[in-house]
């Protein structure tokens, strides 16, 4: 059993990131992943808890010279109910309304979303498809440092990315949309709420004249992290959206995913609806 | 005051029927209710089991010192400590191990002054085991060189049960349809919301007091007693406000005589509180079953035998749960007329956990096996011999007055009114042949509905040879009444309903009946809250001494106004003239007159409610409850037939209740009742791979939540029962019973598949849809 020795709410990012670069910090947001992971002896908290709620600047939604940014700290409710988000990323609102419980919603932040890196981590598929990137800060001699890394780059396996232990996910950033954007987000799962995903799906793209273009396609719940989909996007990207091409790219699907059986699902389910979600979407579209 | 309502008349009103609030129900809301597993006792220490982790073992040896040298540790205890101590049904348990047979076994417990120094304290417990093979399967514990899991047991049977009626061979003859199939029913638990608690209490003289979520408080002290060596006179049982029993708390299980052997070693209140995990793993299940089931009946829809054969997987240990044939033999012989019966049931013990007492006891099993097998009739008769699938039920549905081969009177029946109220409120027969028609066409989602019924006891069920409950009622000189019962409280609604009675008989209003129901020193014998039998036998109960109460002060009235008592009644907080509701005087005053009158008199009367039933007997024939009901349910899902998820829509129920009492109540059992047999039939389950747990959380074993219920239009039978108070039959099991089949032979009106092995997961549903497809 490990102990917690201190614990720090700082109100300032600086602040944080310093303490962070002291080592031996166990960062904890909404705590939604990080208490239950320590019940059940998966994980252990680090000398120093560090409680990140206090930092107003990091819960901000914000729309600048057509780059949309995402505070880490973001719930999932506050991204559900934001008007920019609303207006110009509706698939992260769709995928909001598959999320977990009010409850559940009300304290899961983005940022906790991300750094939990599990392989059905919901917020996770919509940002893909959005082309999103995250911002990792640290502390370099005595000032804060931060690097932008594309998040089709970030996780490594199911709980590990390529942040380093020192760095704090500030925020996630996309570019806004254009006008012809249309995004589509599904999650399987038996039950309305509180469902962890078997399979889930977005796809997007620009909807221009019929054909659907810069086409994204991202899959989760079916391979160790959620994945960006190579060959649905291939098989998509400046087509029309018709019959043929719609079997096509749910082939392509069940080639980009490489599902496993467990106790939520079998290896056949996953890959059966990774190609009913995909041409259901597509024929949402169309 | 009292001047001013000498001239006032007050009208005969009645409290039956009408909604009647919980009283306990704002404190639970509003979280201010201090449930069990909040309590805490001066000194208290905090008991933790070690539990094997593993089906199947020899304890090589057990190291506790270093258990037992961590501060904060008061006791470690193990099999050694606890020798010659039994517990269950057949006495096959023990509080503590000394040879491991299931994942759930208690290996040794840990007393200490705080949960995470027991916590800590049990991680230092060192037990070498020498695995075993094991047995999962009741095909694998009836092999020839099956390991043998209990040593009086040698050849891994446990319990079997028989009941044979009429010329099979005869009736088998003349069937012209024969449907021979095999359902198997799955593992589910009762995931109470309180998790299971008890605190240990021994006194100076020995005498233990345990706070407990028993549903049985009396028999359990019989039962608790040989687990610790102690006399059951010795034993209290309080029972605080729990979070849920569901039957569960049917029978005594190894953590409660633990907390109680750590407390009378420490001599110190012991508690026993579960985690969600440890609650999920160590609790009782539903007895899973494969039922065998033949069924015959002639091309005019007459019913001509049932053939069941059931084979259960025992477990390692038997409390309840193996004992469920009694219930289903009932529904094979009873669900519909059915001249002709050959039941087997026999259970076989395996290295798997162990089932209990669960909300539909047998019938739950055996009603998704004979409700499809009417439905399979239904659909070949209307078929091939062009007849009405309510027309078949109701031919072969029993009337007022049959008896059934086991002897079980339907005094009052009201089948064939909830066949055709549900029927027509749904439209039933009109959808079932449109949705069929729509099966074969293009097209994603299918609708389907589908009818199901049962049968179930509905006034008790006499398997002791008593099936009384024991009342005390006393009124204090302000008209208020006190009602001590044998009957437990355990969030199905007794308080109210005891309330609604003597409030009904005695004038008085229900608020002003305070019950006391939670300590054995003081209740009267009951058997328990279990087979719907609490309104019927306690309600009984509780208005039989009311009567009594009421005569006593209309006699004393009656000499003080100089008419009979017969002229006089009690209303609205007066004695008043039973013609014309004109006030005779205030009942407190009538109360306090009662004893300041040269012949004292206090208001205090008892009662011993036995229902007219008969012992259930060895040959199971007898008749063994006081009422029977029936209740139909309509189903309609739509299925996705893609994914495979099926919604229930709207569940349309009819149900002979006898007679509404508390419709507020009665309305909550129905909803509660139906959310848990529509978790079983679609997505509880609990997984084992070689006896252990693989989804011991709420994650992973998904109970329904709220946005799954269905709409329901819920019909109310009244067929005024004769025995049942003021007509009521027992509710609460049947809507737990009758859904899971519905929503089969929905699924199957939906699709074209037959669904034998709930539940019907979306992955489940949408594979047999896909192989059905590419077949
Ligand atoms: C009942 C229930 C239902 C759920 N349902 C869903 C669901 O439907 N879909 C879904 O995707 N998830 C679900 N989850 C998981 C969880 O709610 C989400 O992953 C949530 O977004 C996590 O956010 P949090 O703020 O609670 O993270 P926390 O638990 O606070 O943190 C998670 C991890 O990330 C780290 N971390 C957090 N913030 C940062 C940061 N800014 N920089 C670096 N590291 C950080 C923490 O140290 C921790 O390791 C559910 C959880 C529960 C308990």
């Amino acid at each position: 059993m490990s102990e917690i020795e201190k614990y720090i709410a700082p109100e300032e990012v600086a602040e944080a990131v310093e303490a962070l670069g002291t080592g031996g910090v166990t960062i904890v947001a909404g705590g939604t992943d990080l208490t239950p992971q320590i019940n059940e002896g998966r994980c252990h908290y680090e000398p120093t808890l560090m409680n990140i709620q206090r930092i107003e600047e990091l819960n901000r939604i914000s729309l600048t010279d057509g780059e949309i940014r995402i505070g880490c700290l973001a719930t999932v409710s506050e991204i559900w109910y934001n008007d920019i988000i609303i207006e110009h990323a509706d698939i992260l609102c769709q995928t909001a309304n598959c999320f977990a419980s009010d409850q559940i919603r009300n304290a899961a932040t983005i940022g906790g979303n991300i750094c939990n890196a599990s392989p059905a981590g919901d917020m996770i598929i919509p940002l893909l498809v959005l082309g999103a990137s995250v911002e990792l800060a640290s502390w370099k001699e005595g000032a804060m440092e931060i690097r932008r890394e594309p998040l089709d780059k970030f996780f490594k396996g199911p709980g590990k990315t390529i942040r380093n232990e020192n760095e704090l996910l500030v925020a996630v950033i996309f570019d806004k949309p254009s006008a012809d954007f249309i995004g589509q987000f599904r999650k399987s799962g038996p039950r309305p709420a509180l469902e962890i995903s078997t399979v889930t799906v977005g796809i997007g793209g620009d909807l221009k004249d019929g054909k659907l273009e810069n086409v994204r396609v991202a899959f989760g719940a079916v391979g160790p992290t959620p994945l960006r989909g190579k060959a649905t996007e291939v098989a998509l990207e400046g087509q029309i959206l018709t019959e043929d091409i719609i079997s096509n790219a749910a082939a392509a699907a069940q080639k980009d995913a490489s599902p496993i059986d467990d106790i939520r699902a079998t290896t056949w389910y996953r890959n059966h609806l990774i190609a009913v979600f995909t041409e259901e979407l597509l024929n949402n579209v169309c | 005051m009292s001047e001013q309502v000498a001239f006032q008349h007050i009208e005969k009103t009645s409290l039956i029927g009408k909604r009647i609030k919980k009283p306990d129900a704002p404190a639970k809301a509003m979280g201010k209710t201090r449930y069990i597993n909040d309590m805490v006792l001066p000194q208290m220490l905090y008991g933790k089991i070690l539990h094997a982790g593993r089906p199947h073992a020899e304890i090589i040896s057990i190291d506790t010192s270093e258990a037992e040298n961590l501060a904060g540790v008061h006791l470690v205890i193990t099999a050694k400590d606890t020798p010659e101590l039994r517990l269950g049904f057949v006495k096959d348990n023990a509080p503590l191990k000394d040879r491991v047979r299931c994942e759930r076994d208690e290996v040794a417990a840990v007393a200490a002054e705080s949960e995470a120094i027991a916590a800590a304290a049990i991680k230092l417990i060192k037990v070498d085991y020498k695995d075993l093979p094991g047995v999962f399967t009741v095909e694998d514990s009836q092999k020839k060189d099956a390991p043998v899991i209990q040593e009086h047991f040698p050849d891994n049977k446990s319990l079997k049960f028989e009941f044979k009626h009429g010329d099979l061979a005869e009736a088998e003859a003349k069937s012209d349809i024969i449907l021979d199939d095999v359902f198997n029913v799955h593992l589910v638990t009762h995931c109470c919301m309180g998790t299971s608690c008890a605190i240990a209490d021994f006194d100076h003289n020995g005498k233990l007091t345990i706070y407990s979520q028993t549903q049985y408080p009396y028999n359990y002290k019989m039962d608790l007693a040989p687990a610790l060596g102690i006399d059951a006179g010795d034993i209290r049982v309080i029972q605080p406000p729990t979070g849920g029993s569901f039957g569960a708390k049917l029978d005594v299980y190894p953590f409660e005589p633990v907390a109680a052997i750590l407390a009378q070693k420490t001599g110190r209140p012991v508690k026993i509180l579960f985690d969600r995990e440890e609650e999920f793993i160590n609790s009782p299940t539903r007895q899973p079953a494969s039922m065998h089931l033949r069924s015959g009946c002639t091309s005019d829809g007459i019913l001509t035998f049932r053939a069941a054969d059931v084979v259960m997987d025992n477990g390692a240990y038997t409390s309840w749960g193996a004992t469920v044939p009694v219930i289903m033999m009932r529904t094979t012989s009873g669900h519909y007329r059915v001249p002709v019966v050959d039941f087997k049931g026999q259970a076989y013990y395996t290295n798997n956990s162990y089932a209990g007492s669960f909300r539909g006891y047998g019938n739950v099993q055996m009603t998704y096996a004979t409700a499809q097998h009417m439905d399979m009739f239904a659909e070949r008769l209307a078929k091939d011999h062009d007849l009405d699938p309510i027309e078949f039920r109701l031919k072969n549905a029993q009337k007022s007055g049959e008896v059934t081969p086991q002897k079980s009177y339907l005094r009052e029946c009201a089948l064939a009114e909830c066949l055709t109220t549900a029927a027509e409120a749904s439209d039933y027969v009109a959808k079932l042949n449109k949705y069929a028609a729509e099966r074969e066409q293009k097209g994603r989602y299918k609708h389907g509905i589908g009818l199901a019924s049962s049968i179930h006891n509905a006034g008790g069920a006499k398997i002791h040879k008593s099936d009384g409950c024991g009342t005390i009622l006393k009124m204090d000189d302000y008209a208020r009444v006190t009602v001590i019962t044998g009957a437990s409280e355990i969030g199905q609604g007794i308080d109210a309903v005891i309330g609604q009675i003597v409030a009904e008989e005695l004038g008085v209003p229900p608020e002003h009946v305070t019950l006391v129901n939670n300590d054995s020193d003081l209740g009267p014998w009951d058997v328990g809250v279990h087979a719907s039998r609490t309104t019927f036998i306690a309600g009984n109960g509780a208005r039989r001494a009311a009567i009594k109460a009421k005569k006593q002060i209309l006699a004393a009235a009656s000499k003080q106004a100089n008419v009979t008592a017969e002229e006089l009644d009690l209303r609205g907080g007066y004695v008043v003239q039973d013609k014309d509701g004109a006030v005779v005087t205030r009942l407190d005053k009538m109360l306090r007159q009662m004893h300041f009158q040269p012949e004292p008199d206090v208001v205090m009367v008892s009662d011993y409610y036995e229902p007219n039933s008969e012992p259930e007997g060895r040959d199971h024939i007898s008749d063994h409850s006081a009422a029977y009901s029936h209740a139909v349910h309509i189903a309609e899902v739509v299925v996705d037939t893609l994914t495979g998820e099926v919604k229930v829509e709207k569940v349309t129920m009819a149900q002979d209740v006898g007679r509404v009492i508390n419709r507020m109540g009665l309305e909550a059992q129905m909803e509660g009742g139906l959310a848990f047999g529509l978790g079983f039939a679609l997505s509880e389950e609990m997984i084992f791979e070689e006896g252990r747990l693989k989804n011991p959380n709420f994650r992973d074993y998904k109970v329904p939540t709220a946005p799954e219920m269905p709409d329901l239009d819920i019909h109310f039978i009244e067929s005024d029962c004769e025995e049942g108070p003021y007509g009521a039959k027992g509710i609460a099991e049947l809507p737990t019973i009758v859904i899971a089949p519905a929503i089969a032979n929905a699924v199957y009106n939906a699709t074209g598949i037959r669904f034998f092995n709930p539940p019907m997961t979306p992955e489940k549903v949408a594979r047999a849809i896909w192989e059905k497809k590419n077949s």
